[in-house]
């Protein structure tokens, strides 16, 4: 690891008074101060979602959602970890939607809380990626799916927007099962089928 | 010490342009790898003293974690709750996932342990893309080719053929569990150029390929039979009186205590070694990334290859110097991104394989044309403003995860080049492997990144997450298939093995005070984390 020449800020991470210097992540700042950290450590580049943190910055009663990986620290922050993100409580098989004709009933067959949304911003406002998820529920009841799932190009599944909705909607699965049906049903590439066909007949082989 | 530009001055010094040709000087000598690859740093390697590959090379941390002391033992197993499942899938990245759905598909029951949550893995990582010859001015010979010369000829043949073969389809079935890819106004496939390779045929979704990839496959995971044991790594695998193996030892980070897992058939897919920071090089390595894998099926009698070479991808971050090691895609090079050193000159083909980009940039480095990162490390530019002043707006339509990441940097790489050093990203070795990933171990597959053969001494962008699902959809079939006819009675199930691994030890005067497998980096503090004193017999014996 890297000597560090900033200078050291101090905060409170799970309720430990630790500090660390400046530049440090949350994570990295719990490691250098000699506090393991193993659950609710991932990718380390905001890609996974595991780190879900929530924290309030010094002066502000504020509580925000955050990924700890991607959190610089800060004086006088306060930060707790959330551990063990919820499974997800609706179940689906792709193979049980015989058609793309009957993807909208299936949909709200499947998560019958989606309509009942009622636009409380909640899944907004705890997304560290910034997606408008609200709007991609609404998109996916309306059953405009591609639209829908095209909102969530950067969601990691950190869950946090399931852990807010008080409609158990858990609006990161829907947008999942937007993006799934998609390309399921939509994306027949010719130059990936045309490859496909003289393969199988045998046209193209490998000599080693 | 060599001469390094401090960050300010170069940064002050560097201007965007459009056109930049490659010198002549950036020719390169024929002993490129042999100077200054990190695979050929003096003293890196010692020879295995015991197990099947005893005499071979390896590299020295990995042979220090090979020839470690269990962390358990019978008496650990005395109290620990039985299950029993026909497959038992070690490892939730994309391997283990694809290994567990075909699994699972074709009839058997499945389990699949992951060491934290399942999708937590290097395949969420990936950026790049995956390769399949579906273009058709391409094939799947041109494929071929490619590979066996970016891996200097040493990999297994009939492997690196069957996957190429394998590709096309290996797309289909990824669109068909409900991944997108980059799709052209007609619907068609788009493709990207590889470094080392003579067609495009990198298949991609932005530049978050493996996370799409990972939350399509872990969605359909969630939505299937596989019975999911997460935050639960294996610390040893079982085996029967014929040495077959037999399942796992588990440890439960949730409930702090061993469980055995009695299986038919085992697939370990725990992939890489990244954060054992071989060389003290930065990793863009997922956390767990320590080589639990390898460690489990050598001490059953795995035979392994390839344990003294390993991938350092050319571009990882050098500056911030808290990001360092994170990746930036080979995507960027692809599209026509340059390389620049200090005197702001190209000094490579940025396309050529990644072991040559890699020793190039270490090479400027070392001669005194790098850039200081700030810490006494070093760096060259890597010029996307360049790419952008070239292709107006291909940074924000195509690399939105490079634009987040100087986000967090305080750089927008559209008008600030980024700081680079080469970051250990892949083992290139591995398990031994046949066509369906059995190991040499009857009862043990393996997939992914902890096999080997594959990729030889490089691995080409793109084959990597052609391998996982490739492999893993092989081997899922494979261990659902033998675990058919098998059955668990009357066969005595327990870790004899570790009996004969500590008489080989104790024999050939080697500590048993490292203990393997890893689980985590040790910056981690595992150790010392006294949740977890139930899991570790250094705590017992001590107290």
């Amino acid at each position: 690891m890297n000597e560090y020449s900033d200078s050291l800020v101090t905060l409170r991470i799970n309720g430990k008074d630790i500090s660390a210097p400046e530049s440090l992540s949350v994570i990295q700042a719990l490691w250098y101060a000699g506090y393991p950290r193993v659950k609710g450590v991932g990718c380390l580049q905001g890609v996974c979602g595991s780190c879900r943190v929530l924290v309030r910055r010094a002066g502000s009663k504020q509580v925000a959602t955050e990924l700890a990986c991607e959190l610089l620290i800060d004086e006088g922050m306060d930060v707790h970890f959330l551990n063990y993100p919820i499974a997800p409580h609706h179940k689906y098989q792709m193979d049980d939607i015989h058609s793309s004709w009957e993807v909208q009933a299936k949909f709200h067959e499947i998560f019958t809380e989606a309509v009942h949304c009622r636009h409380c911003n909640g899944c907004n406002a705890t997304c560290p990626k910034n997606i408008d998820v609200q709007k991609g529920v609404e998109l996916a009841v309306k059953g405009r799916f591609s639209e829908a799932g095209e909102l969530f190009v950067e969601c990691v599944m950190c869950n946090l927007c399931q852990t807010a909705c008080p409609e158990s909607i858990a609006p990161n699965h829907v947008a999942m099962f937007s993006r799934r049906v998609t390309a399921h049903f939509h994306a027949r590439p010719s130059n990936l089928i045309n490859r496909l066909e003289k393969l199988r007949k045998g046209g193209l082989q490998v000599s080693e | 010490m060599t001469r390094k530009l401090p960050h300010k001055e170069a940064l002050s010094r560097y201007r965007p342009v459009a056109d930049r040709p490659l010198p002549p000087s950036a020719e390169l000598g024929e002993d490129i790898l042999r100077t200054y690859h990190p695979d050929y740093i003096p003293d890196r390697c010692v020879n295995l003293t015991i197990g099947p590959n005893a005499g071979d090379p390896c590299h020295r941390q990995l042979a220090e974690i090979l020839q470690s002391d269990a962390r358990i033992d019978e008496a650990d197993l005395a109290a620990a709750p039985e299950e029993e499942t026909d497959v038992l899938v070690i490892g939730g990245g994309g391997a283990g996932c694809a290994a567990a759905l075909e699994a699972s598909r074709a009839g058997a029951r499945v389990m699949l342990a992951t060491k934290l949550r399942l999708g937590d893995s290097n395949t969420v990582m990936a950026e790049g893309g995956i390769q399949a010859s579906v273009d058709k001015d391409d094939t799947p010979q041109m494929h071929y080719d490619d590979t066996l010369k970016a891996a200097h000829g040493q990999l297994d043949r009939g492997l690196a053929a069957q996957m190429v073969m394998d590709a096309p389809d290996v797309i289909r079935w990824l669109i068909q569990q409900g991944m997108q890819f980059d799709l052209d106004q007609y619907g068609d496939l788009i493709s990207r150029r590889a470094g080392g390779s003579t067609a495009p045929r990198v298949l991609h979704f932005r530049d978050y390929t493996g996370l799409e990839m990972m939350r399509v496959l872990r969605e359909a995971v969630f939505n299937s039979d596989v019975e999911i044991r997460d935050y639960c790594p294996a610390v040893e695998l079982l085996s029967d009186q014929c040495g077959h193996c037999a399942g796992a030892v588990l440890s439960s980070l949730r409930h702090y205590q061993y469980g055995l897992v009695k299986a038919k058939a085992v697939i370990i897919a725990t992939g890489g070694i990244g954060r054992l920071h071989l060389n003290s090089f930065p990793t863009s390595n997922h956390f767990g990334a320590v080589g639990d894998g390898l460690v489990l099926a050598y001490r059953l009698g795995a035979k392994l290859r390839d344990l003294d070479t390993f991938q350092y991808h050319p571009s990882g971050l050098a500056y911030p110097l808290h990001l360092a090691g994170t990746l930036i895609t080979e995507g960027i090079r692809s599209a026509g991104g340059y390389l620049l050193n200090a005197a702001n000159e190209r000094f490579i083909d940025e396309l050529k394989p990644r072991d040559t980009v890699a020793a190039a940039i270490i090479r400027e480095c070392l001669e005194g044309r790098g850039i200081d990162a700030g810490d006494g490390t070093c760096g060259v530019w890597l010029d996307t403003p360049g790419l952008e002043l070239r292709q107006p707006g291909i940074i924000e339509s195509d690399f939105p995860k490079l634009l987040h990441l100087g986000t967090k940097c305080g750089i927008d790489p559209r008008q600030q080049p980024l700081l680079i050093h080469p970051t250990l990203h892949y083992q290139n070795g591995g398990v031994a492997i046949n066509g369906e990933g059995a190991s040499t171990v009857p009862g043990l597959y393996c997939v992914g990144e902890v096999a080997g053969g594959v990729h030889g001494r490089n691995r080409l962008m793109g084959n990597s997450l052609l391998d996982i699902i490739s492999f893993g959809r092989r081997a899922g079939v494979a261990a659902a298939k033998r675990s058919r006819g098998a059955t668990l009675r009357q066969k005595k199930i327990a870790v004899e093995h570790l009996s004969a691994l500590r008489r080989e030890l104790m024999l050939a005067d080697m500590p048993l005070s490292h203990k393997g497998p890893l689980l985590f980096p040790d910056y981690a503090k595992f150790e010392k984390d006294s949740d977890y004193d139930g899991l570790r017999q250094s705590a017992r014996a001590a107290g």
